[in-house]
């Protein structure tokens, strides 16, 4: 199993699609960062004034805005094999292809990790700038480190719901349009309207929100419910699509 | 070309039984058998859509076979302890775009738990040792074959599987190619399967044929037997003198004959066969030869319109 994972470590880090999710991902929480903190206090803005807990506390959440490029590092590193047609080479060297979504939900959550760790530093450094700037930087208390990891546990479990999908949906770019509408245009509308914004909360984005506990939404579950759920539907899109690679001809 | 040596492994034997798998309303492979033998090079021969690159599927496991079996030395491929180590197979050429050749090699080194320097020796071994480095997006269609067949031979193994290897290779690669088959079932005792729609694309390069059609087997035969027509399927060539007196002779024998001044066109018997006839009689021979151009046609005769009658006629009487 080791070497399986080294496989798919060697996979992902001899192509430049993990350099552009890292970067886009940074670049991403720096413009949300930015964007939090100048708004920061505006009445119009909702935003609470910098230095109050209730900024910080979004401040420190705000890495999971990037969810989505963790859910698309997630299904490239799934769909690439058929997309590329490298299932066959990849199937015939473990027939038992099990172990090889295995590997990847391994694989990518320890890559996953890593960049998380990458985001939140990012992001750390970035409000702690920007709010420093307005005269109150956010410190690293027992509180704000719970919120960073948190948010960085989000973005792992975001990977590993990728690859699930990924071995479910097979075609990469089905997968990823999906995965987008799903995440900015269903999930916001079922929050939204009245009727159905009670089942958002077992939704994957009110897990999301419950376990980062950051906006005054539609009521969520606790935080540790919503992680376990959150993780819930990663091992279900996993334990689906890795059934459905083991009965699927590779033709 | 490497050394010869023998794969770590052994000879091994692969069996395919009563193997059949239909796609919705298409039966692609119905009740096919056929083995093929270590040490030597088996051409699987049939025109495109006849089922061959869905029996190879099958035989590795890629594809779920609805009826029947395939083995190696008794054991399906998904049951093998050590996959790459028995059997390499190029069924695809085709690549991560972005992945060098030597990447590519070097992460399916680590799935199978080789070191990563195999992916280097085979590099060498086809040839790409040169390009290795560059991103097989890159990589011509000649390459790209290459670089499969580097991918097979990862594990040293003793079965090589290959699927229209020659598509896309120039006839400087198809030579090369032929060679390096042969290289690798008669110096090293491999067991290769190699298939083709073109008899002419093997013809060369295989001691033995499974010929395959609508899904069925045709004629599982060697090339020897085919091209004397052992079976009944080819003719020798025989010019003599006393033509007329070994005509007759043959035809007394149960030989079909045909005679033109002094060359005979004799079915249904081989070189060996003849010329031990002859000398019996005391027949002097000028030329005796199996007539090889007419392989084309035998292929052409047991292949054409098996797809439409593999439907309504039993395999026996359609492979006659
Ligand atoms: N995945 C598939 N779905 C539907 N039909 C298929 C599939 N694979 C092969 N076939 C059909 O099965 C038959 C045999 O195809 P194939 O095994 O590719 O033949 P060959 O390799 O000899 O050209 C063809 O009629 C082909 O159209
Ligand atoms: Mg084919």
């Amino acid at each position: 199993m080791t070497g399986l994972v080294r496989a798919e470590w060697t996979k992902l880090f001899t192509t430049r699609v993990w350099i552009g999710l890292l970067l886009g991902s940074c670049v991403m929480v720096i413009g949300f960062a930015i964007l939090l903190t100048a708004f920061a206090g505006n009445p119009e803005s909702g935003i609470p004034a910098v230095g109050t807990p209730l900024y910080e506390e979004l401040a420190m959440a705000n890495a999971v805005n990037v969810n989505v490029l963790f859910l698309i590092l997630g299904i490239i590193g799934m769909t690439q094999e058929y997309r590329h047609r490298t299932a066959t080479p990849t199937f015939l060297t473990t027939p038992h292809r099990g172990r090889v979504v295995i590997a990847k939900l391994v694989a990518y959550a320890l890559a996953a990790t890593l960049f998380a760790l990458v985001v939140m530093a990012v992001n750390f450094t970035a409000v702690a700038v920007h709010a420093g700037a307005r005269g109150d930087a956010p410190e690293l208390s027992a509180d704000n480190l719970g919120t960073l990891g948190s948010s960085g546990l989000a973005l792992v479990i975001y990977a590993v719901i990728g690859v699930g999908l990924g071995a479910l949906l097979r075609n990469q770019v089905g997968a990823i349009v999906g995965g987008l509408v799903y995440l900015f245009v269903i999930e916001p509308i079922i929050r939204q309207i009245p009727a159905t914004s009670g089942a958002y909360k077992w939704m994957p984005g009110g897990a999301l929100e419950a376990l980062t506990a950051t906006f005054q939404g539609p009521d969520v579950l606790d935080a540790w419910q919503g992680g376990l759920l959150l993780l819930g539907y990663g091992l279900v899109a996993a334990v689906l699509g890795t059934f459905l690679a083991v009965r699927r001809d590779v033709a | 070309m490497s050394t010869a040596h023998a794969p770590t492994s052994g000879p091994v034997r692969v069996e395919v039984s009563g193997l059949s798998k239909s796609f919705g309303a298409v039966a692609a492979v119905s009740d096919l058998g056929f083995t093929v033998e270590p040490a030597s090079v088996t051409g699987f021969l049939g025109p495109n859509g006849a089922g061959k690159t869905t029996t190879l599927r099958m035989l590795l496991g890629l594809v779920r076979p609805d009826a029947g079996s395939a083995t190696f030395d008794g054991v399906p491929y998904a049951a093998l302890p050590q996959p790459v180590r028995t059997v390499g197979a190029v069924l695809e050429t085709a690549f991560h775009p972005a992945r060098s050749g030597r990447d590519h090699l070097r992460v399916y080194c680590r799935g199978a738990g080789l070191p990563v320097s195999r992916a280097d020796e085979v590099l060498a071994q086809v040839g790409l040792a040169d390009a290795g480095r560059r991103r097989a997006g890159g990589y011509s269609l000649g390459m790209r074959q290459r670089l499969a067949l580097a991918t097979a031979l990862l594990g040293d193994p003793a079965v090589l599987v290959l699927d229209e290897p020659a598509n896309g290779l120039d006839p400087e690669g198809i030579q090369w190619l032929r060679g390096f088959l042969r290289h690798l079932a008669h110096d090293q005792g491999r067991t290769v399967l190699v298939s083709s729609h073109l008899l002419s694309e093997v013809e060369q390069t295989v001691d033995r044929v499974v010929i395959v059609g609508g899904g069925r087997l045709v004629r599982e035969a060697s090339m020897a037997d085919l091209r004397s027509g052992a079976d009944g399927a080819g003719t020798v060539l025989v010019r003599s003198p006393e033509a007329v007196r070994l005509a007759e002779v043959l035809r007394t024998g149960g030989a079909q004959v045909d005679l033109d001044g002094d060359a005979l066109t004799v079915s249904g018997r081989t070189t060996a066969e003849i010329g031990s006839r002859a000398f019996a009689a005391g027949v002097e021979l000028h030329e005796l030869r199996s007539h090889t151009s007419g392989l084309e046609e035998i292929y052409f005769q047991l292949t054409a319109g098996r797809e439409q009658y593999a439907a309504t006629v039993p395999t026996e009487e359609a492979a006659r």
